[in-house]
């Protein structure tokens, strides 16, 4: 039995500019939002989209993402026929290799794919926020008689140069591709999602891999060559909240983002484009006599004694008496002890912030780093960290890392 | 060697005391009335005993128990979709003449076919109208240890004021025992007298080939309730065993009893005694995290994911879902999953069904003995 559309999620990426909270774990694993990990939009936006087969293409620090996606079953995607699979690079009788580029990634899996004898594949990119149906590009594709769509959204023209951009004519059709041009002959930039025909897919996925040149990569190599070909390819409009939280203050700020769906564009309370996520089992959360809650988010297993304003707080956080948290985003299980001021960073899980201790600190002038502690640091009564500090190590009792 | 409890199969009674909670359970039963902000009755008893190695289950529903269907579904929460035991619901098996069973006996009556073919060596039984973080492990070692015939758990605690008040049996049986050297020497069945007392948790264990013979021949005198026409007569004949409790436990014993054990979780101290022990499982509902809007007002709340809050609110359980608007102040209450309080309404001990409206500006005030109770669905 055929399927008409399946999935193919990168989600090898290091997301080595996220540092400290890209040590241990994929950044599609990264947590967002209170409850989620960033690969919950990309899962949600399938199943949602009527998608129910779904390659997860995994490389860096697979084991949490490994682990938190198990048999898919909180996406609704544990079925009989398709399902959401982990991919890792395995060893075949020619050989083993890495994933060398995001093309040879799907090249290796061609025969994953070939199981569902898809007329359609869409690649996803497991390291953005964005609630997309993907049933309306696939129908735009359609439509368009295309045998590559990618999905674009226009950005600022002085911002134009940072992204790959689509040069594309009154009927969508793209003509150029540039890749970060300091001319930029365009304003629409590549989301990296693309919608292929799986035989066009196959073909250019083999002649890409034929090429000792090539970087197998699909905006430097597969795409160049589908327009030298003069292949129908499209460019479809997307005009919804899409953000690449590929640093740490884009995260921060994303995170900032959700606290306020009426401005921001993203709202993840809407009923009906639920994103699923594994459930922490905790109970619920806590709001005790003397503590403050303004402007926030929590959620189950959370305790607050002190202050917290502006902040998207985790399963499990713990805020003590006389402790004050702002502008912050406290990832699952963190302690915030007595006295401890927490204001604009990312503290990852499990982390401890000792009695008195300072982490981080509100902007000023052009200070407006945001500090950032990685998964289980624990941080000493009294100790302070800097705004621009990027904390992997324990930081002892009244010691200071700017 | 004491055997591992690895063969012990679950039996829970999710229909007892309904008649206790007469408001609570208009549209589905004791086990599924929502509790602790996103817990049903059920999940405690039942994530007790699947945490204690227990994966067979069964689930004797007698009516009003689509709530609880809903709610279990294939049991997946509960770790319990298994290939060998799993979750197993039995509705009465209804014939042209016959009225579903009373009690327990008639209930397990029904499935002796079911009972004769399991391979587990023990069964546990279990209501659902006592909130536990419960450990069968230790239940059933002691119950092999004493060499007894049953093994009853009990706590000691005052006699709930909800069961002093029912005057009349039809609200379901509840029993005290007189305890010799760890046997039960005496059992009360509904007994009026003030104190302390050792209350039964109607939890038991018993070898399943024993529990077998004893429905059988109890039914065949037509006997309905398995401590008073099964245990109470045989006290001579066999070693039941009292197991004292001295874990956390919530009884729901009236819709005031409700109300205060929901309360009583307002203090990190009762809820770290309830939530300490095994992880509870319930249904996921998939909900965002709860948000606070600037200017939002709380003080000493307990609440689930899903909410929204823009007003004021202060010594209240909020269970998924709830929306209190901007103005809007509730104090004291306890407002089920989907409860939306309008702008500048106001409540006070009050405990509102799910999907419970209060329109704008309207007022809602019970006292503290006698919390106002709004049925589902209802508009204020």
């Amino acid at each position: 039995m055929a399927k008409e559309m399946i999935a193919m999620l990168l989600a090898g990426g290091q997301g080595s500019r996220l540092y400290a909270l890209t040590e241990k774990l994929a950044k599609p694993a990264v947590p967002f939002g209170g409850k989620y990990r960033i690969i919950d939009f990309p899962l949600s936006n399938c199943v949602n989209s009527g998608i129910d087969t779904v390659g997860i293409l995994t490389q860096y620090q697979p084991l949490v993402l490994n682990e938190y996606i198990g048999n898919g079953q909180p996406w609704d995607l544990d079925r009989l026929y398709g399902g959401v699979h982990v991919l890792p690079p395995y060893q075949k009788a020619s050989g083993s290799d890495w994933y060398k580029g995001t093309a040879n990634a799907i090249y290796q899996n061609i025969s994953f794919i070939e199981r569902y004898d898809p007329q359609y594949v869409i690649i996803l990119s497991g390291d953005q926020i964005c609630k997309q149906d993907y049933s309306d590009f696939l129908k735009f594709h359609k439509e368009k008689g295309a045998e590559f769509s990618v999905a674009v959204m226009e950005v600022p023209w002085e911002e134009a140069s940072r992204f790959g951009l689509m040069v594309a004519g009154e009927d969508d059709r793209i003509t150029e591709f540039q890749e970060k041009p300091k001319e930029p002959k365009s304003n629409l930039a590549s989301m990296g999602i693309y919608i292929f025909n799986w035989d066009i897919l196959k073909k250019y996925l083999e002649e890409d891999e034929a090429d000792p040149e090539s970087e197998n990569d699909f905006g430097n190599n597969i795409i160049p060559n589908l327009l030298r070909d003069n292949r129908k390819m499209y460019a479809y409009h997307f005009d919804g909240y899409w953000k690449d939280v590929g640093t740490i203050s884009s995260l921060w700020e994303a995170n900032m983002e959700v606290l306020d769906p009426e401005h921001s564009g993203i709202n993840l309370f809407d009923e009906d484009w639920k994103i699923y996520s594994r459930n922490s089992g905790m109970t619920g959360h806590k709001i005790c006599s003397g503590a403050v809650v303004e402007n926030s988010m929590l959620t189950d297993g959370c305790r607050i004694k002190g202050t917290v304003k502006h902040s998207i707080l985790f399963a499990g956080v713990r805020v003590e008496k006389g402790a004050v948290v702002e502008d912050a985003v406290i990832m699952g299980n963190t302690v915030v002890k007595a006295g401890a001021v927490v204001q604009h960073c990312i503290v990852a899980e499990n982390v401890t912030i000792g009695e008195n201790a300072v982490v981080g600190a509100m902007p000023s002038g052009d200070e407006k780093g945001v500090a950032t502690v990685g998964d289980g640091v624990t941080i000493g009564d009294g100790a302070k960290v800097g705004p621009n500090a990027m904390v992997r190590n324990n930081i002892e009792g009244g010691e200071e890392q700017w | 060697m004491v055997k591992s409890n690895r063969s012990a199969l679950g039996i829970i009674f999710p229909n007892s005391y309904d008649a206790l909670v007469p408001e609570l359970v208009n549209v589905r039963m004791m086990a599924s009335i929502p509790f602790a902000s996103r817990y049903r009755l059920i999940d405690f008893i039942l994530s007790s005993m699947t945490q204690s190695n227990i994966h067979n289950i069964s689930v004797m529903v007698n009516n009003n128990y689509h709530s609880l269907m809903d709610h279990l579904d294939s049991g997946r929460e509960w770790d319990l979709v298994r290939k060998n035991g799993g979750l197993h619901i039995f509705p009465p098996f209804a014939e042209k003449e016959s009225k579903p069973y009373v009690g327990r006996v008639g209930a397990m009556a029904g499935i002796l076919d079911f009972l004769r073919d399991q391979k587990e060596e023990y069964v546990v039984i279990a209501d659902t109208n006592v909130v536990v973080n419960f450990d069968f492990k230790a239940l059933i070692k002691a119950h092999i240890e004493k060499g007894a015939d049953v093994t009853i758990a009990y706590n000691e605690q005052e006699f709930p004021e909800g069961l002093m008040k029912s005057q009349s049996n039809d609200k379901g049986f509840y029993y005290t025992f007189n305890i010799e050297d760890g046997r039960v020497t005496r059992i009360f069945v509904n007994p009026r007298e003030e104190g302390v007392q050792n209350f039964s948790m109607n939890i038991s264990v018993l070898r399943r080939e024993l529990l077998i013979d004893l429905i059988n021949t109890a039914f065949v005198h037509g006997q309905e309730y398995f401590e008073r026409d099964v245990l109470l007569p045989r006290l001579n004949k066999l070693n039941v065993q009292a197991y004292k409790y001295e874990g956390y436990v919530a009884r729901i014993s009236d819709i005031k009893s409700y109300f205060d054990e929901n309360m009583r979780l307002l203090d990190d101290y009762n809820l770290d005694a309830l939530f300490s022990g095994h992880t509870v499982y319930t249904k996921i509902r998939d909900d965002t995290p709860t948000r606070y809007v600037e200017g939002a007002k709380v003080q000493n709340v307990m609440a689930a994911d899903g909410c929204l809050i823009e007003g004021d609110v202060e010594n209240s359980v909020l269970f998924r879902g709830v929306k209190v608007a901007k103005g809007a102040k509730v104090k004291n209450s306890i407002l089920m999953q989907g409860t939306v309080i309008e702008a500048g309404a106001s409540v006070e001990y009050l405990v509102a069904d799910k999907n419970v409206t209060i329109r704008a500006g309207k007022e809602m005030k019970g006292t503290d003995t006698f919390p106002v109770y709004i049925a589902k669905f209802r508009t204020v």
